[in-house]
């Protein structure tokens, strides 16, 4: 079994529900999240188009967190996703650092890293995530890549041309597919950061005793 | 190019959450620059003895050498317990290792050498062994080359920050050893009195003149050609040109640290004057940080999702 997701980012309407869902599900601490829904305002006025892309860990089938951890905090387990084993974590940041997509945090409550599960404790009750569970048009399908049967390996099989990862040039083979994504959904260069537009950039966590600088 | 997608797209984040900005910080820059020093003396004490092993004033470097080799070792091990946010839970990486990481290879290494440098200062203070000691100078001199390089592995592991690539990274680290270790000796020896015989002193002026242009080439390779291949080295270059928020650092630090050391080890070898040596010795040292800071903070500017 090969658990994998894909965001048809033509349905997504940029609600944020999978965003507070994780939330709530996870207790991800204020100022942190494991699932995010980033908005990116494409074009110049009147011709104008607003984006909307969840970005959550890849679960990469060749995780450059995992291999950087130097005490397997993080971890694969039989399912394919990448877990995280908080007790264990010494919160080097390494993975922090190795991940490409930037969707590894130190939780500030904790001080261990922390990410995306794909919700690994719900699947053992053989429940779905709690995004999926969350989003009002189904544009989050999870379920199993090995299985022909299964949904997402359908859904992949219909849109295919049109089935793309996120920085599929680093090698990493993610296990998380967007649908009708463009460089603008997914690369994070394509895009210009103004200020002001950024929810909690100025809560300040605990950090190591360094500091930021 | 950057500019040129995001003209073309018009593309604008409107919503989006506060990015976690530095991760690795300033702890970061104490822990590469002090085992430079830590390692580079050992390397100059090793070429040294084997080199100028007639010079009176290179035997009774032993013991200051070790003791060197200690303080900074212990200020990088400090430093990176510091760095960690559970610092308590150090002894999972000896008891839950990862193989594949550089932070156990290099935690593990790390520790063996500082117990190897221990053992130098015990065979040099305590039983007064000079054999015993060279020959553990040897096992020494070996275990510091990976112990250098390994946090040049632990750079190119991070996937995406592609200004830290593996075989510039691992050239960088040796040379910064080099730097570091032959100004501080040039350093210790002023201190002390200027004891060594002038054909050692030129010798590490050589070693620090060279290690200075050689690191400076490389920089000035990635400065300009670097954006040529990456579009993320194109950004993270950014910082350090124009009104980069980091361009004055950079370039702080290349002057203390290559430009400054190569121009007076050359004065001062043509001018036969080690006074000119001292201040390329301490500029170098001091420009090393710096160096290293800039390198490591920029990479973590750039926005990953």
């Amino acid at each position: 079994m090969k658990l994998g997701f894909l965001v048809d980012l033509h349905l997504c309407m940029g609600c944020k529900g999978c965003e507070i869902a994780c939330k709530v599900e996870n207790e991800v601490p204020l100022s942190t999240w494991r699932l995010r829904v980033k908005y990116v305002d494409v074009g110049t006025f009147p011709e104008t188009k607003r984006t909307f892309t969840p970005l959550r860990c890849n679960h990469c089938e060749n995780a450059p967190c995992e291999r950087i951890c130097p005490v397997s905090a993080l971890h694969y387990i039989e399912n394919g996703i990448v877990n995280i084993d908080k007790e264990r974590c010494i919160g080097c940041a390494g993975c922090v650092m190795a991940c490409p997509y930037g969707a590894i945090y130190i939780d500030p409550e904790t001080q261990t890293a922390d990410k995306c599960t794909y919700c690994a404790h719900r699947i053992a009750s053989s429940m779905m995530p709690a995004c999926v569970v969350a989003c009002p048009v189904e544009a989050n399908i999870f379920g199993d890549l090995e299985d022909p049967t299964s949904n997402i390996s359908k859904y992949i099989q219909v849109h295919q041309g049109d089935v793309q990862v996120r920085k599929p040039e680093k090698g990493t083979n993610p296990h998380h597919y967007y649908v009708g994504g463009g460089n603008v959904h997914l690369n994070p260069l394509a895009s210009f950061r103004a200020e002001g537009y950024s929810l909690f950039d100025k809560l300040t966590t605990k950090m190591p005793v360094g500091g930021h600088h | 190019m950057v500019h040129e997608a995001v003209a073309a797209t018009h593309a604008v984040v409107t919503l989006d959450v506060g990015l976690p900005g530095i991760v690795w910080p300033w702890f970061v820059t104490m822990n590469m620059w002090a085992k430079s020093i830590g390692t580079g003396v050992i390397f100059m004490l090793f070429y040294l003895q084997k080199r100028h092993g007639d010079d009176p004033a290179v035997a009774t470097l032993r013991f200051p050498v070790a003791a060197l080799s200690i303080v900074f070792i212990t200020i990088f091990l400090l430093f990176t317990l510091a760095d960690l946010h559970q610092p308590f839970r150090m002894w999972h990486i000896f008891f839950y290792p990862h193989w594949t990481s550089p932070i156990t290879i290099g935690a593990i290494m790390a520790s063996v050498f500082m117990g190897l440098i221990s053992g130098l200062a015990f065979f040099s203070l305590i039983k007064k062994d000079d054999a015993a000691y060279d020959k553990l100078l040897l096992w020494t001199m070996i275990l510091a080359i990976p112990v250098t390089l390994y946090t040049a592995a632990l750079l190119s592991m991070c996937t995406a920050r592609e200004l830290w690539q593996m075989p510039t990274e691992t050239v960088q680290m040796m040379l910064a050893a080099l730097l570091a270790g032959s100004a501080t000796i040039i350093l210790y020896d002023a201190v002390t009195g200027s004891k060594m015989k002038e054909e050692s002193i030129r010798s590490m002026a050589i070693i620090l003149g060279l290690a200075a242009a050689t690191s400076f080439i490389i920089y000035m390779s990635e400065f300009i050609f670097g954006p040529m291949k990456a579009e993320e080295v194109t950004v993270i270059l950014e910082a350090v040109k124009g009104h980069g928020e980091y361009a004055t650092m950079f370039w702080v630090g290349q002057v203390f640290a290559y430009i400054v050391p190569m121009a007076l080890v050359l004065l001062s070898i043509v001018n036969r004057s080690n006074g000119l040596l001292k201040l390329a010795a301490l500029s170098a040292v001091v420009g090393l940080w710096v160096v290293k800071h800039v390198w490591l903070i920029i990479p973590q500017l750039l926005p990953m999702s």
